[in-house]
């Protein structure tokens, strides 16, 4: 289960750069550094043990990591929380990961020009905890935020929960250093100053260095912008008899011009189905609440007030019914948690069974939607057909754009797996599925991912459809940049950079 | 290079396993990790296998073959029991009322440390401790040169004339016996006070938790089995605790031993002194001005629930100035000195502390109270400008029956 490249010569050279205690080569420091949330494909985790691990504390340590991989052609994998949904940390190819966990410190707090300077081990709850006696907080809000961490947010190009009021993480990272695949260490921005938002020199590097999942490089710090700690919030929840009139309120809501509007959600017929037989924190509803309307607000109390009265208002104006403070404030303020809820799904007889939850995300314009979603759910229904193992955990809609609500939309799927009997069968039907499901969004001029990234088995295939030329450039860059494929070698089909 | 299969043929993996697979793989298939950030290991260690997922995915890889004990049994002493991880754990959260589910995750790590046991994988320090405490009678808490011994067992009793059995025992810890011994005198001194009719016990054994926690479940049924017998024997009905670790072992060890015969009422020192507080049957008379604050004991606050009666307590000090922070932060809050890991990781326990104690110098206290009579010395040993208090001596000030130094 491990490649022969990393001798024991290898592993001392490592040992000179990071020091004794940062390098393990035991079976328990690898195993456990193989795997991400699921569908991790527990039957195959044999396949994707690292041979060494490493925990550097600088960028020169990184740096020089990077090159010893470089001199001996070994494979790099950079792993910060191991969090991301599209199996960016897995070590496809074995080889070298680099874990940056240990670089967690606060390096500066600037409140004159509004920047905090980190280390990409850091979580933002964590940093959050430090800058409240400032009066300022970090934004960035994805349902892990109580374990992801700053530099997985960047490799992953991270979306926030509360980004249509903030900005998602490619807004709210202002530059950052980052090791080259080739080891060489640089920092970008917009133009080359640390703390400057708006630059027009040269080439907008900042985007091509976020959301390559690894295969263009390691961060190893990076500047990140403050915003006021918000004096309201406001969470308001609308149910609604149909799907129709749900998805006509919530274009309806986003597009209000309500700047203080963070976020507008919306909750199809089938999760409320699922919702409703089996997530016990789930509080009772009459029968014709079939979806869902969630959308929160935050700035000042000036703002705040008079601007959720207007939400109200359109909310009830286009056939919502407020579903009250309790379940408004209540599970807004749990979304973090909520993400992980089940333990446990339905076979079709009804029995239930211990499943594990999957999800599958798309951006999908707000017009596409209602298509999107009954062509989704066919899918997800075509594989319970099949494989008994599935289960339809219903849809999200999550408005997708930053600092304005309205456009297009993190579109997801939810399915219960009972991993515990996942085999082959399944899991290639499984892979299918999630081709399908990258293919309606392309169809529906969508993009396979918002969130997650695409470099999973089954939708990475549809990558170069969707990028179209700009895949060859994908490609160009890489080989560029990484001419020895030391980067994450594996992911994203980016071998056909090298054929 | 295949150096991952394992060596199989049963030696108590295979029923580890089968208990354990269906909370790993809840676990494991979520994967989030909210864990993470609350335990106060990982956030000292930054490192991977000393996660609580990693203690729950270890099993599935067990399973699966990957990893054996004896891979994880060192990443298992990487826990202090605390519990945070339990109550920050989406699956606890969110379906523990309807199924009774919890996360359990110390449970697990007990369980993974007494298999490495059972299969002859020792950390030299744990089975040192064990040794002593079973040769002693109590834990060696006063290291190798200064033996404890059941002779000295009931010194910190000296001049308080405390009767011998009853109906009603005060059950003092090692560390309050031989080490913090103001924390045992502050106990009996505030019950005298109040009128609680109490004794010790005739011959007081440790209360087995740190051995069950190190694996050596065997040693720790041992010194169960004493302690029963001796309150047994003196008509014991009712057991006073002021160690919270002790709390754990009388209140879930102890009945998982004996079960239904087991019929004591364990009575936690600090509720039962709010009680009395509340009563008016310990009139809190003595101003002391200080400015405190208040850590929460892992074992009451994370493990029981219990964060309400000690600062009822502290409020009815008079004098005092009390800068509380509320038990949910404090989840991410230890002094590190649980689970055994200042036996075999001292160097995390500092660390751990030294952290606990930075947070409250913080808030600008000269005082940092905390309710376990553990955490007192790692919390003393990093204190800076700090003084470390056990909640009942600050409350024996106020009763007047202390002098401040």
């Amino acid at each position: 289960m491990t490649s022969t490249l990393v001798t024991d010569p290898v592993i001392d050279e490592l040992v000179a750069i990071c020091g004794p205690d940062n390098v393990f080569a035991d079976r328990s420091s690898r195993v456990n550094r193989a795997r991400v949330p699921a569908p991790f494909p527990v039957h195959r985790w044999a396949e994707h043990v690292p041979d060494v691990v490493v925990l550097p504390t600088t960028a020169e340590q990184v740096s020089e990591v990077v090159k010893l991989a470089n001199r001996h052609r070994i494979p790099v994998v950079p792993r910060a929380g191991g969090t991301g949904l599209t199996d960016g940390a897995v070590p496809l190819r074995h080889g070298i990961v680099v874990d940056v966990k240990l670089m967690n410190k606060i390096l500066e707090i600037d409140l004159d020009d509004r920047t905090v300077t980190v280390q990409p081990g850091i979580n933002m709850l964590k940093l959050n905890e430090e800058l409240q006696q400032y009066g300022v907080i970090y934004p960035d809000d994805p349902a892990s935020y109580p374990c992801s961490l700053v530099g997985g947010r960047i490799g992953t190009s991270g979306w926030s929960l509360i980004g249509g009021r903030y900005g998602h993480t490619r807004d709210l990272v202002i530059s950052f250093q980052i090791v080259l695949p080739t080891g060489e260490l640089i920092w970008v921005g917009d133009g080359g100053g640390r703390k400057v938002r708006k630059s027009s020199t040269g080439y907008q590097l900042k985007h091509l260095f976020m959301g390559h999942q690894g295969t263009l490089g390691i961060v190893t710090e990076a500047v990140l912008e403050l915003v006021p700690r918000p004096e309201a919030e406001f969470a308001a929840f609308f149910s609604y008899p149909d799907y129709e009139t749900a998805w006509r309120s919530t274009g309806a809501l986003a597009k209000s011009g309500l700047a203080t509007l963070a976020g507008v959600v919306l909750f199809d017929e089938w999760k409320l189905d699922y919702l409703r037989r089996d997530d016990e924190a789930y509080i009772p509803q009459p029968d014709d609440v079939r979806c869902v309307v969630a959308t929160a607000m935050y700035g000042t109390t000036d703002e705040v007030r008079p601007g959720a009265k207007r939400l109200m208002r359109i909310g009830k104006d286009t056939g919502g019914a407020y579903l009250g403070d309790e379940i408004s404030q209540g599970d807004w303020a749990s979304r973090h948690d909520r993400y992980a809820t089940p333990l446990h799904g339905r076979l079709r007889d009804g029995q239930v069974v211990p499943m594990s939850w999957h999800c599958e995300d798309a951006s999908i314009n707000w017009s596409q939607l209602p298509q999107v979603r009954r062509e989704w759910h066919e899918i997800v229904a075509r594989l319970g057909d099949n494989f008994r193992i599935f289960d339809d955990w219903g849809m999200f809609a999550y408005t997708n754009a930053a600092f304005k609500p309205w456009g297009d939309y993190l579109t997801e799927i939810d399915v219960g797996i009972w991993e515990q009997e996942l085999d082959d069968a399944a899991w290639d039907a499984w892979v299918t599925a999630k081709r399908d499901i990258a293919a309606v969004a392309i169809a529906h001029g969508g993009s396979i991912s918002a969130c997650h990234g695409a470099c999973r088995a089954g939708e990475v295939d549809l990558v170069p459809e969707e990028l179209g030329g700009g895949w060859d450039v994908m490609k160009k860059v890489k080989r560029v940049l990484d001419p020895l494929n030391i980067m994450n070698p594996g992911k994203y089909l980016l071998d056909e950079a090298y054929e | 290079m295949s150096s991952t299969e394992r060596t199989d043929g049963d030696n108590g993996t295979d029923g580890f396993v089968a208990e354990w697979r269906n909370g790993a793989y809840n676990c494991y298939s979520s994967g989030h990790k909210f864990c993470r950030e609350v335990c106060p290991v990982m956030q000292v260690t930054r490192n991977e296998v000393h996660t609580p997922t990693a203690f729950h995915a270890n099993v599935v890889a067990m399973e699966k073959g990957l990893l054996d004990i004896a891979d994880v049994a060192r990443d298992y002493v990487h826990c202090t029991g605390c519990g945070a991880c339990e109550l920050r754990c989406p699956n606890t959260l969110f379906t523990g009322d309807f199924y009774r589910f919890r996360t359990r995750t110390v449970q697990l790590v007990k369980a993974a440390r007494a298999l490495a046991v059972d299969q002859g994988i020792h950390q030299p320090g744990w089975q040192r401790w064990v040794e002593e405490t079973s040769r002693q009678k109590s834990e060696p808490v006063l290291g190798a040169e200064v033996p404890v011994s059941q002779e000295h067992v009931r010194d910190w009793a000296a001049g308080l004339d405390l009767p011998i059995g009853g109906e009603t025992i005060l059950f003092c810890d090692c560390e309050g016996a031989f080490h913090r011994t103001s924390v045992p005198r502050a106990a009996a001194k505030l019950l005298q006070r109040a009128g609680v009719e109490f004794g010790l016990m005739r011959e007081q054994w440790c209360c087995g938790g740190p051995a069950a926690e190190m694996g050596y479940v065997d040693r720790a049924r041992e010194f169960a089995k004493h302690n029963v017998d001796d309150w047994r024997a003196v008509g014991a009905r009712r057991i006073i605790v002021f160690d919270p670790h002790d709390y754990i072992s009388f209140t879930e060890d102890y009945p998982s031993y004996f079960g239904d015969e087991y019929d004591f009422e364990i009575v936690l020192f600090v509720e039962l002194l709010a009680e009395l507080i509340r009563d008016g049957r310990l009139p809190l008379t003595h101003p002391v001005e200080r400015t405190v604050t208040y850590h929460d004991a892992c074992r009451l606050n994370k493990r029981k629930g219990i964060h309400a009666a000690p600062r009822e307590v502290l409020r009815a000090i008079p004098g005092l100035t009390f800068k509380d922070v509320d038990h949910v932060t404090q989840w991410s809050y230890c002094s590190g000195a649980g689970g055994g890991l200042p036996i075999e990781r001292p160097d995390l326990t500092a660390e751990i502390s030294r952290r606990r104690v930075e947070r409250a110098a913080a808030l600008d206290v000269d005082t940092l109270v905390s309710a376990c009579v553990w955490s007192e010395r790692p919390l003393t040993e990093q204190r800076g400008a700090l003084e470390i208090m056990d909640l009942l001596e600050i409350v024996a000030l106020a009763a007047g029956l202390e002098d401040e130094r």
